[in-house]
């Protein structure tokens, strides 16, 4: 029974005299109960869509086309019998329940408010009413008095999706409802949404960036590219054998762990998410960035043409008359059981790395299909198009010094270490190679303020980083993850502990910590924030050089640090402002700026994580080429475990200030120790295994008030499933944990009491007994 | 001292040089500055203000006798101009860009960029003396006339007296509340719960009424109470002007002396209700806003 | 530490082979992108433009005023118009009580007023800058001190401020200035520390941080530029309330005596019976020139704003 009906939808901003079309031509139905997915890039045009089926635009926007829900055309409807389907029969979960709530106003009254508004109702009874409501979330009635900032942001969203069911919706338009929130939260959330929605048979169009969610939660799913829907279907089918090239490579750039193709090969596509506005040439919108190009791309119209059961596609390939695209990329479930062994895993994972040549790509296939599963691998071969796992060979900005044997006869260590690489082992194990970095004992403290206790931000860290190395530190917002990459450039002094620096400790006189910032260098999160608006892309790359006193060939040194960072050739960026970039080329200047210092360590706190899905591989394979062509140590921070798949060599699971998890990136996240890490693993919205998801309750604690005992002990899952006599629980509860100490490069380490009763079946069966 | 208050004190009147030293003793000018200040600081703390070299009276009770007058007329110019102001600076910001809106800024721009008190006599000219064709319909001087008696012609006669003044203040400030206003509507525009409550099915005013004013309601309170100091300024020209007997008369009358304690008393008195004032904003704020008060 | 040369374990980029072919002269970027962009920004606003023509007529009226008037025109012993004339042919804007061409006292006020304005404006400027820069950017004691410092001195108000201090300065064109700078740098200095704040708070700070700058590299490269604007506009407007201001303070009689501004033409104007002899062009003349030159400094000021910051455009 279908509900809604969109029709030939189209949006039109008007920019001056420009009209900038923002949505062309969306069409789907949806029938209650079901969940229709709409993924898509900042600037896809797809909170444009979903805002426009309530006219929820900006006034002056332009919609055609045709919105049928529940039998009445929403887009010609009198604006007072849109305000009676408004939130009666249609409501919206926006994102950021921050800014969506009021913050002066009580969250009973925001929710009693449409009630009082669309049911007629008393005050009494729209407040006894929002008490269930609450109550049905998960947030305790008694709330209701409260403001949005009293609430953490998972409560806040729960409270707006108890709001948007507060007059028994038919749909339910939710938008980005999990962005900002962490993995653990946010599959709290999808998990509450779903249930409730399949409960009252509500149908849900659930917009997000991020693809590999939607496939877990949705029934249908759309994806849009420059304002069109370039492929609609089944969302397991759409999500594991993809169709449009758009789709496959956005499939590839969310990492499978477990998956070993992704394995130190991070996904992406080449070039920038078209911004909306930019002229769009005839022919096929992405054909710029697609790999698999055809000339009638550029010539003939594009519009979804069948492809498969219930599917549609808008690429030419699907038509009969052209050359099938093949499911090359579709990532395989099959190839699970083929996990590389920590041993040899980065090795055979990265051609580039074993191939000293790198120069022929049809050499490095074969490299890489020397494990068991050659089949996608060879099938892309014979599509004879670039491969994702081929980092060195894909970019035409690949930076080809490291076959240079000038060089390498230059600087005996990256020799010396592509060397080690090529005998098949990781960096991180290579005998007698000193740690770069080496934390000991620390600790930040930040006094109390405002009557809480003082924040233990670092609560007790070592943590080495060895020449070389890739090492991933992951945790959920607020464990001090950030605290501890600044300390270790020196921007934070830690409270107690060392900083040493090839064997030296790092002292905080400035002329000290200035000598210390040409050896490490901090690359931020927000590309944008990062540039100071006011300098040019010269400017910002010379800051460091200029500040050291380098300035003798400043020309060159930027120069060479942009084509370093990709950004080629560096004439055309120099007196660009960072306004005029796209955000992957702003992280890139950010990069070229601390190599134009010739660091021999990064530090970069959440490097991609404001990048949109597609840049964001791009990124990290630029990390990654600089390890491998300069040998440029990195520790890289972030809330996502998939990064340190694609990334690392080993990997740090912090907790609450503390390390709970330390070891090689096979052994950590595909034997995880820690409960704590297999909750995490088991939220991810796509692992190679599929196992069910282990949801802690609650949010993060705040470091103010940390548990005596085990600190994740009231959070974890494995002590809370003990009896209360059980003598372990008095551990979980009552013994400190020592700190985690030493490398975890042979084994992993983990700081848990019940770390052996905890031992999982093996996640993934061949892989686990491969690794020994 | 550059401007000697013994001089113009004495101005007309022969004195010796003797007579002169003695007066400076008496008043306390002989001694440096500095010891002038920490006395005077010493006796303001403890309420003690001093005589009026001018009036022969104490500065007290000089102050308390003008202090009625200037409450009426600030409470009242500041009561019409905030409410003009902020109802004008909402309907500017929700549509800003319209015809409405450039008017009103327009409008309120130009009264800012004039002089209080010059505009305060322009409006005497035009309608306390008389200019051309309009008759002289308003009092210039003052604030009653002590010819009227009983309790009622003599509130009405107030009144009267209080048009004109009062009406120079709130054209001169008013347009800072409508531009505090507008600008704060406008940051409150993107907001994201506004489109909440649209899609909630709110129409247009109510969702400017019960969610965009109550939020940008917020900074502008305490820019009113913060520009009680200006208001303050206004007063004393406008007070001059149209000779009304409160405290910016009196302030007035003590520079043309000058009249040091005088102009001390007033000085404490206008920064004590600035003060005053900044604390009932900070109360204010902190009952206003949720996120202020749970703190 | 470990800072020697032999610690860098790649090469210098500059001996990569990637970028020997890129290596020509080529010169620094345009300096002057910025400045066309706000030139042109400024240009699509007709207010703003119109501002700044005013501006410019006063300043060349008031720098050329010597050119044509002398003692003739200014000295009462030395004029022999009719007193309190109505305009006519030969004083185009009538005469004042001591038979002076209200025209040419308004054009020769207009030295004392605007220079003035724009010297308090400079002192407060300097003086607000500087205190809210280091305020925002030394967030220890120095910034607490300076921040109670200012907030004692917002809690004065500044006209009975700057009456007393004239009082005790003595009259004159100086003390006036001075305690217009003294009454008004407040303002300055928490819009300044503000914008400090926030801009200290973005991360290119705490890039440049990393990358070795210390605290006066980081207020005169980062912050400085990305305050400068917001400086720029609130001078504007700080010359607008300083004229404002100084006509206040000359009108309560606080001016010099001998100069002739826009201020003391008022002041006279009231005290010698202008009002009551509806001598409405000895009112009109310099309060219509008080309300024209801050006008325009107003409208120059918010065109800047808008061009610089984007985000009011909208």
């Amino acid at each position: 029974m279908t509900m809604l009906e969109v029709r030939d939808l189209s949006v039109t901003y008007r920019q001056g005299a420009h009209a900038v079309p923002a949505v062309r031509e969306v069409g789907f139905t949806l029938a209650g109960g079901e969940i229709l997915g709409v993924a898509g890039e900042s600037g896809s045009g797809k909170s444009t869509m979903a805002m426009s089926l309530l006219r929820l635009l900006p006034v002056g926007t332009e919609v055609s086309g045709d919105v049928t829900f529940n039998g009445e055309n929403l887009r010609t409807a009198s604006w007072g019998r849109l305000r009676a389907v408004r939130w009666a029969q249609a409501s919206v979960v926006f994102q950021g329940a921050m800014s969506a709530l009021n913050p002066v106003r009580t969250i009973g009254q925001q929710i009693c408010e449409p009630i009082l508004l669309h049911d007629k109702v008393t005050e009494r009874v729209a407040r006894r009413r929002t008490a269930d409501l609450l109550d049905s979330v998960g947030v305790p009635a008694r709330r209701q008095d409260d403001y949005p900032h009293e609430l953490s942001g998972g409560q806040r969203q729960r409270v707006m999706i108890a709001m948007a069911m507060a007059c028994r919706p038919n749909l339910i338009i939710a938008d980005e409802p999990t962005t900002a929130l962490d993995v653990m939260v946010q599959a709290q959330i999808l998990r509450l949404l779903t249930d409730l929605v399949s409960d009252a048979n509500i149908g849900v169009i659930m917009i997000s960036h991020d693809l590999s969610v939607l496939a877990d939660v949705c029934t249908q799913l759309a994806v849009m590219y420059t304002g069109r829907f370039v492929e609609i279907g089944p969302a397991a089918e759409l999500f594991t054998q993809p169709r449009h090239p758009y789709t496959q490579a956005l499939t590839r750039a969310f990492p499978r762990i477990g998956d070993p193709r992704s394995r130190l090969a991070p996904g992406g596509l080449p070039g920038d998410p078209p911004t909306p506005g930019q002229a769009v040439a005839a022919g096929c919108s992405f054909a710029t960035r697609c790999s698999q190009v055809m000339p009638d791309c550029g010539t003939r119209d594009i519009t979804l043409w069948p492809a498969g059961d219930a599917r549609e596609a808008a690429c030419l390939r699907v038509l009969p008359e052209y050359p099938d695209p093949g499911e090359a990329a579709a990532p395989d479930p099959a190839v699970a059981g083929d996990v590389p062994s920590p041993a040899d895993g980065p090795a055979k994972s990265d051609p580039a790395k074993s191939d000293p040549a790198k120069s022929d790509p049809a050499k490095s296939d074969p490299a890489k299909t020397d494990s068991a599963e050659s089949r996608p691998a060879e099938s892309r071969l014979a599509d004879g198009r670039p491969t994702e796992s081929r980092p060195a060979e894909s970019r035409p900005t690949e930076h080809r010094a490291g076959t240079d044997p000038a060089r390498q006869a230059d600087s005996g260590q990256p020799a010396g270490q592509s060397a080690g690489q090529t005998a098949g082992q990781p960096a991180g194990q290579q005998a007698g190679q000193a740690a770069i970095l080496e934390v000991r004992g620390l600790r930040v403290t930040y006094p109390s303020r405002g009557g809480r206790g003082p924040a233990r931000a670092v609560d007790g860290v070592d943590l080495t980083v060895d020449a070389g190395e890739i090492v991933a530190l992951i945790g959920e917002s607020g464990c001090g993850k950030s605290t501890l990459a600044r300390a270790l450039v020196g921007l934070v002094k830690p409270t107690s502990g060392e900083v040493h620096y090839r064997g030296t400790g790092l002292r905080y006189s400035n002329s000290a910590l200035k000598r210390y910032r040409r050896h490490a260098q901090l690359v931020l999160q927000d590309p944008a924030g990062a540039l100071n608006p006011r300098q040019n892309v010269f400017d910002l790359v010379a800051e460091g050089p200029r500040l050291h006193g380098l300035t003798s060939d400043l020309n060159v040194r930027v120069r060479d640090a942009l084509a370093l960072a990709g950004l080629r050739p560096p004439e055309h960026f120099l007196s660009r402002f960072p306004h005029e970039l796209s955000g992957g080329q702003q992280q890139r200047v950010v990069i070229a700026g601390a190599l134009a210092l010739e660091p021999s360590l990064i530090v970069a706190d959440e490097p991609v994580a404001s990048l949109d899905a597609s840049v964001r591989g791009e990124i990290l394979r630029l990390i990654l080429n600089l390890r491998n062509d300069l040998g440029l140590s990195a520790l890289v921070v972030s809330h996502d475990l998939g990064l340190a798949w694609n990334i690392a060599d080993r990997v740090a699971v912090m907790y609450l200030g503390r390390i709970v998890e330390l070891g090689s990136v096979e052994e950590v996240l595909l034997r995880p120790k820690h409960p704590y890490t297999r909750a995490l693993l088991s939220v991810l919205p796509d692992t190679v295994a599929d196992r069910a998801p282990i949801l802690l309750s609650g949010e993060p604690p705040e470091p103010t008030s940390i548990a005596p005992g085990c600190r994740f002990h009231p959070r974890c899952p494995v002590a809370g499933a003990l009896t209360a006599d059980d003598p372990r629980l008095q551990l979980c509860r009552g013994r400190e944990l020592p700190v985690i100490s030493g490398g975890g490069r042979r084994e992993s380490l983990v700081a848990c009491h019940l770390a052996t009763e905890t031992e999982p079946a093996p996640m993934v069966g061949s892989s686990a007994e491969a690794g020994g | 001292m550059p401007a000697d208050p013994v001089q113009s004190m004495t101005r007309g009147h022969p004195t010796s040089d003797a007579q002169m030293a003695a007066l400076r003793r008496s008043l306390g000018l002989d001694k440096p500055i500095w010891l002038r200040f920490i006395d005077f600081v010493n006796d303001a703390l403890h309420g003690r203000l001093g005589q009026s070299w001018q009036f022969q009276q104490s500065v007290a009770s000089l102050i308390g006798s003008r202090l009625g007058p200037t409450v009426l007329l600030m409470g009242t110019a500041t009561l019409i101009s905030v409410t003009l102001g902020l109802w004008l600076g909402v309907r500017s910001g929700w549509r800003h860009g319209s015809l409405f809106d450039r008017a009103a800024s327009g409008v309120s721009l130009t009264l800012w960029s004039m002089p209080t008190f010059w505009l305060g006599m322009i409006l005497l000219v035009t309608f306390s003396v008389g200019l051309g064709p309009i008759p002289s319909i308003l009092p210039a001087n003052g604030m009653s006339d002590p010819s009227i008696s009983g309790a009622l012609p003599h509130t009405l006669d107030v009144v009267r007296h209080l048009v004109l003044p009062s009406m120079t203040m709130v054209l001169v400030v008013f347009a800072q509340y409508v531009t505090i206003m507008r600008s704060s509507i406008i940051d409150e525009l993107g907001s994201p719960y506004l489109l909440t409550a649209r899609a909630k099915g709110l129409t247009d005013a109510d969702v400017r009424r019960k969610h965009a004013v109550p939020n940008a309601l917020l900074p502008t309170v305490t820019v009113i109470f913060l520009h009680i100091g200006g208001i303050i300024g206004g007063a004393i020209t406008v007070e001059t002007v149209y000779s009304w007997p409160g405290l910016g008369y009196l302030t007035y009358q003590a520079l043309k002396v000058p009249d040091l304690p005088l102009l001390q008393g007033t000085f404490i008195i206008f920064s004590s209700s600035v003060i005053l004032m900044n604390l009932v904003a900070d109360v204010l704020y902190r009952i206003l806003d949720p996120r202020v008060r749970a703190q | 530490m470990t800072g020697t040369q032999a610690d860098i374990r790649h090469p210098r980029p500059s001996q990569l082979p990637a970028s020997g072919a890129v290596r020509a002269e080529s010169a620094k970027p345009p300096p002057f992108n910025a400045f066309r962009r706000f030139v042109r920004g400024f240009l699509a606003r007709p207010s703003g433009v119109a501002g700044v023509a005013i501006l410019f007529a006063f300043a060349v009226l008031a720098l050329v005023a010597p050119a044509f008037i002398g003692p003739a025109q200014l000295d009462v012993t030395k004029v022999s118009g009719p007193l309190l004339a109505p305009p006519s042919a030969h004083y185009l804007l009538g005469t004042d009580e001591s038979g002076r061409s209200v025209l040419a006292l308004a054009i020769w006020g207009a030295r004392a007023s605007l220079s003035v304005g724009v010297i308090a404006t400079a002192l407060t400027v300097i003086l607000g800058s500087t205190i809210g820069l280091l305020a925002g950017h030394y967030q220890g004691w120095l910034g607490a001190v300076l921040m109670h410092v200012t907030d004692w001195f917002i809690a004065l108000p500044s006209l009975p401020l700057a009456i007393s201090l004239s009082a005790v300065l003595g009259q004159g064109s100086a003390s006036i200035t001075i305690a217009i700078a003294v009454t008004s740098w407040t303002s300055t200095a928490r819009l300044v520390r503000a914008q400090t704040l926030a801009v200290e708070a973005r991360p290119f700070v705490e890039r440049a941080r990393a990358l070795g700058a210390s605290n006066s590299q980081i207020v005169v490269r980062q912050v400085l530029p990305n305050v400068m604007p917001l400086i720029l506009v609130s001078s504007t407007l700080t010359v607008a309330s300083a004229i404002l201001s100084e006509a206040t303070l000359t009108f309560l009689g606080l001016g010099d005596p001998t100069s002739v501004s826009w201020g003391s033409m008022l002041d006279s104007a009231f005290s010698r019976g202008a009002v009551t002899a509806e001598a409405w062009w000895y009112l009109l003349t310099p309060g219509v020139a008080i309300l024209i030159v801050v006008l325009g400094f107003t409208l120059t000021g918010r065109a800047v704003e808008h061009v610089l910051n984007p985000r009011m455009v909208k």
